[in-house]
């Protein structure tokens, strides 16, 4: 594959819109601890990723997956965070995406899964600090433009728009029957991170559903679960959380419709033909 | 699966957006108001007048009449200071005693992150005597609101 036709793949766009990002929240906040960590994050993940595949002796080497993942973790933790953290965020997501498979495909986003795991085992504080949530409210229009280009090139409208869709009911009806409090959720750094979790998370094609139907009832419900950890306990682990069920609910789905499939014709006849 | 329709996705959009603004003025009167008082004075155990009565303390107060004192930076009580910032808020408890931080608690804790985070800080405001503790490493946004809330409560101590 040349570099050409790999800017033009599903993975090629979200590789260059993210780093994108990485490049205008650092420059936006002149800070340039977030470059330090998009770099370490990356290092782990490919490093990780080609070790693997090695392990594995797999074919496709290209270690472009492990890029974008190492990225989106570097965007996501806090720039204060050490870097043995984000190196180890980085490593634990790789191994899950080799290890927590199903028919040779990753059962859990790999990004969400290190982040929620950074967050149980290493405390690590997360900002979001790359979909610009500490920075002025218009630089959200970055995400938008960003995520409806990713969403559009990787066919998730039906997925991310039910995600959205249902997550801000909910919140509204939240806010609205004073069930708890949803003006956070509503507003920057919070609504960056929904946004960000939404076009480039939620959009991750092998751990999420093809089917218009399905990825509907997935969107639904990542964003039931988000809300309800929400609301319930607060934190900033609810939207990992709604996307990691979901996926283990799509593998379950997954799992059943082919022992459907695959049961013996002979089980599927009449008791009386039965031998 | 084919590409979505584009009058969908702008009728989608158009939806998402009139839910989200709904739920942005619904809760907007819950994000103005702040969720704890600033700069709430617990106590001040400051010249009981029971005390008054008792010959010692007038001998006391003499005394101090007569002693050229520098005047003392804080009043004496327990003082409540509020720190917020994006990621929620952080009330704290100063208790001061002869210009001395005697004691810090983080009597409410509303930040997005853990509370285990800052546990160590409270003491360390003791020890330094100041608001300026070291930034917790991952934790800078609970960091900051454990400052400005100590810093908020030592200005509503301050000697005027």
């Amino acid at each position: 594959m040349t570099i050409k036709q790999w800017s033009k793949s599903p993975k090629g766009y979200v590789a260059m819109v993210i780093t994108a990002y990485l490049l205008i929240a650092s420059i936006a906040e002149h800070d340039m601890a977030g470059m330090i960590h998009g770099i370490v994050a990356v290092g782990a993940a490919v490093a990780v990723d080609i070790l693997c595949g090695l392990m594995r002796q797999r074919k496709r080497m290209l270690p472009d997956g492990a890029f974008i993942t190492g990225l989106l973790i570097a965007l996501v933790l806090s720039t204060a965070t050490s870097w043995p953290v984000v190196a180890a965020t980085s490593a634990i997501a790789i191994v899950s995406k080799h290890l927590l498979v199903y028919r040779k495909k990753p059962i859990f986003n790999p990004a969400a899964f290190g982040l929620l795991l950074s967050i149980l085992i290493f405390g690590s504080g997360q900002s979001w600090w790359g979909a610009f949530g500490d920075l002025a409210t218009w630089m959200i229009a970055f995400l938008l433009i960003g995520g409806y280009v990713i969403t559009d090139r990787v066919n998730k409208f039906p997925q991310v728009f039910s995600f959205f869709g249902t997550f801000f009911v909910l919140l509204f009806l939240i806010g609205r029957f004073h069930l708890g409090d949803a003006s956070d959720a509503l507003r920057p750094p919070f609504i960056n991170a929904a946004l960000f979790f939404g076009f480039f998370m939620l959009t991750d094609l092998p751990t999420t559903p093809a089917k218009m139907k399905d990825q509907i009832v997935f969107g639904i419900l990542v964003a039931f679960v988000g809300a309800a950890v929400y609301d319930l306990f607060g934190g900033l682990m609810y939207l990992f959380i709604g996307l990691l069920l979901a996926n283990l609910y799509h593998v379950l789905k997954s799992r059943l419709s082919a022992k459907v499939t695959n049961r013996p014709v002979s089980n599927m006849q009449p008791v009386s033909k039965r031998g | 699966m084919a590409q979505m329709n584009k009058k969908w996705v702008v009728l989608c959009s158009t939806a998402i957006t009139a839910v989200y603004a709904a739920g942005y003025f619904t809760t907007e009167t819950e994000a103005a108001m702040p969720p704890l008082p600033h700069h709430t004075q617990v106590s001040i155990p400051t010249n009981d007048i029971s005390k008054n009565n008792n010959p010692s303390n007038v001998k006391s107060t003499y005394t101090n009449k007569h002693h050229i004192s520098p005047k003392s930076l804080y009043k004496d009580g327990t003082y409540t200071g509020m720190g917020n910032n994006r990621r929620g808020s952080i009330e704290v408890s100063v208790t001061i005693k002869n210009d001395k931080i005697t004691d810090v608690e983080v009597s409410h804790f509303a930040m997005h992150y853990s509370e285990s985070d800052i546990a160590g800080l409270p003491s360390e405001v003791v020890q330094n005597q100041s608001e300026q503790v070291r930034n917790v490493s991952g934790a800078t946004y609970s960091t900051r609101a454990f400052q400005d809330a100590v810093q908020n409560a030592l200005s509503s101590a301050q000697n005027v």
